[in-house]
């Protein structure tokens, strides 16, 4: 060997290239099934996949990947986010001057700022559209009951973020919508107005108001959002994947008695038929095989068991990256054409009238003019509260994994009359309310 | 030599054992710590000192007010109302959602939500839920007004100047 070494120097310099490519990239691009399973296997992005998926996870008319798109429009505020970062100043005399340089010197500083901005508005359409596409395909029955859950929270702590951003620009639309928006938080009971002081630092919105609100947007929640995110994703795959009809997984299964194993890996794990099927749970026994039975609804089987799965490589990670280019020509489409809204700095003496809200929050804005509590604490709070025991209420296991099954008529009902009612308010408040909040006619 | 073998530890019995009582005070000690520290952080959060405006402020003489006069301070937040040697402040943050309302002929109006209140800053019209507070004026030694913002009075109190 050593001769080896002595003789051709040059041989390791040679390989210089290809050694450390192989180094990063463990597998070439593979061309068996093997070698598909270990490319999503050893690669650290891909592992956070399953190496195997069910065919329906990969239907866009059931899913529209609007989860996918949320996502990855989160990831386009994180990058766009911290690139502002670096020219934004949380101070109430230097902020709007931030925005103007954004706007007048700043490099592709106005296109950054109309990407952070769109691509707020789309997460938050984005993630209600996901949560809409969940409840109408009956995807939060069991095992996914606290899946939902955590969803209702990231659509809480998306509008959230959203409210924080809003200030920071300090204009006028910025400075009333969150005079208006702590006014709410101050109706509720016992708490609301130490709420209002904790969030504003002060008694009215001010400095601290601005560097709290910065803070609060730019660090804590993203933050617990994306600790939520992984756990929302991870729960995906600990759940057996995305929702489908219980027929797409009684397939006809002739047993193998033979052994089963995951391909490599430190997580390489026999089990028998036998003892696997003694440890899952009765529901999902027509299913062979699990990681030692602990895995619900589980993929990682490669034996010669058929069934309706397909490897992510290719097929998953290329309808992601077909949705995540999707998503970001639409960001940068619609960042070439309109740009973000700036209105006059903030006057502390004189509201803009009307002083409207976001149109996410156009709908509550509406509700709250004809009585703060009820509108702006009292519904709403048992809106979020009803969301979050969805699961809880509707236990009935039927028609999961369907668009507007039949079986589930009521509880779609129910779900659409509080998703339009909520569109008709916005609807109201952005078109058909003007000076003084009195009715207007759009013509 | 035979190593002794150490009698298994019982589990599932009720029998309140040393290793029990222990883990049960670390589990009370350790629970005890979280809530002092989520504590902590929003006495933390909640600031001693603000920096916005003060609540106690002059405004001037009386005689920078005419009689009938109804001027609204909006940096203050208060209208100053005249009648004759009869001198109050009323509130001019809407008691709905703390817009600055407007003085208007019949009184003030508010331009974010449509509430409307009276000469007086009784509620007439709109979601707001509450009439607009008056706050306590007095005479400084120096011959100036001064408003309280921390002290409301009732409506119709007037200091005679």
């Amino acid at each position: 060997m050593s001769n080896h070494t002595t003789t051709r120097p040059w041989k390791s310099l040679i390989e210089l290239p290809e050694n450390i490519w192989r180094s990063v990239f463990r597998n070439p691009l593979p061309s068996s099934d093997l070698g598909r399973a270990s490319t999503s296997f050893t690669n650290f992005f891909l592992h956070l996949h399953p190496v195997k998926i069910h065919r329906n996870s990969l239907r866009a008319a059931f899913t529209l990947g609007l989860g996918l798109i949320s996502f990855f429009l989160f990831m386009i505020l994180v990058v766009t986010g911290i690139l502002l970062m670096f020219y934004y100043v949380p101070s109430t005399t230097q902020a709007y001057d931030r925005m103007l340089d954004l706007r007048g010197t700043v490099a592709f500083g106005i296109f950054l700022r109309n990407m952070h901005r769109w691509a707020a508005h789309g997460m938050v359409a984005a993630v209600f559209l996901h949560m809409c596409r969940v409840f109408l395909t009956g995807s939060y029955k069991p095992p996914r009951e606290f899946n939902w859950v955590l969803g209702v929270l990231l659509l809480l702590l998306t509008l959230f973020l959203s409210f924080t951003g809003y200030l920071l620009p300090w204009d006028q639309l910025a400075f009333w919508a969150i005079t208006v928006g702590t006014s709410i938080a101050s109706y509720a009971p016992l708490v609301g107005s130490q709420v209002k002081f904790l969030l504003l630092g002060d008694s009215t919105v001010g400095q601290e108001a601005l560097l709290r609100f910065y803070v609060l947007h730019v660090a804590v929640l993203p933050a617990v959002l994306s600790l939520l995110v992984a756990i929302h994703f991870w729960r995906i795959r600990k759940d057996g994947g995305l929702s489908r009809p219980a027929e797409e997984d009684a397939l006809p299964v002739e047993a193998p008695a033979t052994q089963v194993e995951v391909v490599q890996g430190p997580a390489v794990v026999m089990a028998t038929s036998a003892a696997a099927a003694a440890a899952v749970k009765p529901v999902l026994q027509k299913r062979q095989y699990g990681i030692q039975g602990l895995v619900r609804g589980p993929f990682t089987k490669v034996g010669n068991v058929p069934d309706r799965s397909v490897f992510a490589w290719p097929n998953l990670f290329m309808a992601e990256l077909v949705v995540f280019l999707i998503t970001v020509a639409g960001v940068l489409l619609v960042s070439l054409f309109f740009n973000a809204p700036l209105e006059e700095p903030v006057n502390v003496m004189h509201p803009p009238n009307p002083a409207k809200a976001p149109w996410y929050f156009l709908g509550l804005q509406e509700q709250v003019s004809y009585s703060a509590f009820w509108g702006g604490v009292g519904i709403p709070t048992i809106e979020v509260v009803l969301l979050l025991l969805v699961p809880y209420i509707d236990r009935k296991i039927a028609g999961v994994g369907k668009w507007f099954a039949r079986e589930r008529l009521l509880a779609n009902f129910l779900f659409l009359t509080f998703v339009i009612t909520n569109i008709i308010l916005i609807i109201i408040g952005t078109f058909f309310r003007g000076p003084n909040w009195e009715f207007v006619s759009p013509w | 030599m035979k190593t002794p073998v150490k009698p298994a530890i019982e589990e599932g019995g009720d029998a309140m054992t040393r290793r029990r009582a222990l883990s049960w005070l670390s589990g009370f000690g350790l629970f005890g710590s979280l809530i002092i520290t989520v504590f902590s952080n929003l006495i933390f959060i909640k600031p001693r000192a603000t920096y916005g405006q003060p609540n106690r402020f002059s405004i001037g003489r009386p005689d920078d007010f005419p009689s009938g006069a109804r001027v609204s301070l909006d940096e203050r937040r208060v209208c100053i109302v005249r009648d004759g040697d009869k001198i109050a402040a009323i509130s001019t943050t809407c008691t709905h959602l703390g817009c600055i309302v407007s003085v208007a002929e019949t009184g003030f109006s508010c331009p974010c939500h449509g509430s409307h209140y009276d000469q007086d800053g009784n509620v007439t019209g709109g979601p707001a839920p509450r009439a607009l507070p008056w706050f306590q004026v007095s005479l400084a030694p120096n011959g100036e007004i001064e408003v309280d913002k921390d002290s409301e009075i009732e409506a119709g109190n007037y200091l005679r100047v």
